[in-house]
């Protein structure tokens, strides 16, 4: 089955729309939705109604969460004061403009989704607030999908897409207790991936083209796509709903500098 | 040969489009110490970030207030070599600048091969080559001191890249003295057409007492610049009371164990 993945749409109605027709070019079975609809862009309720009207799975989003619950993240959250305050912007602007259906439906939101032996979450198995960066620490990003369960696990949040393989997983464990000779056990760990879906409506890596993530469950193959669409629509949009004009002169630009995607080794305290 | 004021005082203009290399070719001459240097830059008043970067990277240079000028020029010692740095705001053929007895040097892209720099000159010295704006469409000069207020670093870095990617209007050119908390303070210099911003530390003391109490600051030339969102960009980046003493209390507390560390290996 070839499954279609997106993820961190952030409101942009153009981009999402533009993504869902190259996935349905693509002849993709199943979309999974891996969060954040809203924060930053200037559509957050209509992105939301048109993946509800669809019955596309989705798990819930750090913005997702934010906008539920208030913001509550931890010092991991912007890689600036700039960023943070512009981010607290968008926040506010979001909560005021979000209808309350759409609140409620971003509270019924899983963390996860599974289907068979794939895995899909916004940031990580542990928080929607965590970033699975490419250079993580191995060791770390194995277990991040060991406890996912899953051979596969799916993720965003990083704006970034990629496929990290992790391969040749050979765990020694010793345990020595009093009294008792020392057990040594092999565990040999088959190969397990982590794919990232990149940003539908927010990239971050250089240009404005939309990003998302095609999986065929029978071959495992998998192929990230990248999606140009009027992105100047969404610019002007943005200035015409009153948002800062910066956020449309970086999307213009994949320069969305929404979290902190810098520090592969910082664990959210959230 | 150089004109001078007296036999034994001699004045250098120095002038040229923005970020042509004006600065950067009389610094090669501030650290001669075999005469008595003077600096100025007429018509930036006292908050300008060149004067204030001689300043700080040449201490031996004495700088001199724009106004008085004939009384100051009187008052040089022998063998006083001074240098003058003319911002393309100022007009060449004005009488008070026509009338200095100076050497006149222009520091011009070498792809310019005629202009009113070429005629006023008595040198013309290869500068960075630029595209030079027209003379009907100059651009403006925003500048903004910034004395006391103390950056978190990527801020700064995310504003810089804005505001030189044209984010609130084309800019052609950028300088800029930041203060930073862990008590340095750099240079920053950005011209239009080449490569990337350059950061350069200041030689001079960490700040860690409060706010700095010395020059900081920006200038901008550009056309068309949002002179408002600037300066609240600028603010937004600017740390509070509270984090600037935060952040100096650390990097005294930093400073102090590798102090200990260094006299624990030397013991």
């Amino acid at each position: 089955m070839k499954l279609a993945v997106i993820s961190c749409i952030h409101g942009n109605y153009e981009a999402l729309n533009t993504v869902l027709a190259d996935i349905d070019a693509q002849q993709a079975e199943q979309i999974y939705c891996l969060g954040d609809l809203v924060g930053y862009g200037p559509h957050p309720n209509a992105v939301v109604e048109l993946i509800r009207s669809l019955d596309i799975p989705t798990c819930q989003g750090c913005w997702d969460e934010d906008i539920v619950e208030g913001l509550n993240a931890c010092e991991c959250s912007y890689p600036s004061q700039l960023a943070e305050k512009r981010g607290h912007i968008a926040h506010e602007w979001t909560n005021n403009v979000i209808h309350p259906e759409v609140r409620e439906y971003l509270a019924t939101l899983p963390m996860t989704l599974r289907l068979d032996n794939l895995c899909f979450v916004h940031g990580s198995p542990h928080s929607q607030h965590e970033y699975l960066l490419p250079s993580m620490d191995g060791f770390t990003a194995l277990e991040r999908v060991l406890s996912a369960n899953a051979e596969v696990l799916f993720c965003g949040h990083t704006h970034v897409p990629y496929v990290r393989n992790l391969e040749d997983g050979n765990l020694g464990i010793r345990v020595q207790q009093p009294g008792q000779d020392e057990s040594i056990a092999q565990v040999q760990i088959p190969l397990k991936r982590i794919i990232n879906a990149g940003s539908v409506g927010e990239p971050r890596h250089g240009r404005p083209n939309a990003t998302y993530v095609l999986y065929d469950t029978d071959t495992a193959q998998v192929s990230l796509r990248e999606v140009p669409y009027n992105y100047q629509k969404t610019c002007a949009d943005i200035i015409a709903k009153g948002l800062p004009p910066i956020f449309a002169w970086r999307l213009a630009r994949g320069m969305e500098f929404a979290e902190r995607a810098d520090d592969p080794s910082h664990v959210c305290q959230r | 040969m150089k004109q001078t004021l007296t036999n034994s005082i001699a004045l250098i203009a120095v002038a040229g489009p923005p970020g042509s290399g004006k600065t950067t070719w009389i610094t090669q001459f501030l650290r001669d110490p075999q005469r008595p240097l003077f600096y100025c830059c007429p018509g930036m008043g006292s908050g300008s970030v060149d004067q204030a970067q001689i300043a700080y990277r040449f201490p031996g240079v004495h700088l001199l207030p724009e106004h008085q000028t004939p009384q100051i020029f009187a008052d040089l010692p022998a063998q006083a070599l001074v240098y003058l740095e003319l911002g393309f705001h100022l007009d060449l053929t004005s009488p008070s600048l026509a009338s200095l007895p100076c050497q006149r040097v222009a520091v011009l892209p070498a792809g310019l091969k005629e202009s009113d720099w070429h005629d006023w000159a008595d040198e013309v010295i290869p500068g960075n080559d630029l595209t030079v704006p027209a003379p009907n469409n100059l651009p403006e000069l925003w500048r903004s001191p910034l004395t006391g207020q103390v950056f978190d670093a990527p801020s700064l870095d995310e504003l810089l890249i804005e505001l030189t990617g044209g984010a609130y209007g084309q800019v052609q050119r950028v300088k800029g003295i930041f203060e930073l908390p862990d008590g340095r303070a750099f240079l920053v210099d950005f011209a239009e057409g080449l490569p990337g911003i350059a950061y350069t530390e200041l030689n001079i003391p960490r700040w860690l007492e409060g706010r700095p109490d010395r020059f900081s600051g920006i200038e901008v030339v550009g056309w068309n610049l949002e002179r408002a969102t600037i300066a609240q960009t600028l603010l937004a980046g600017c740390l509070s009371e509270g984090a600037i003493a935060h952040h100096q209390e650390q990097y005294k507390s930093l400073i102090s164990s590798e102090t200990d560390q260094a006299e624990t290996i030397l013991a």
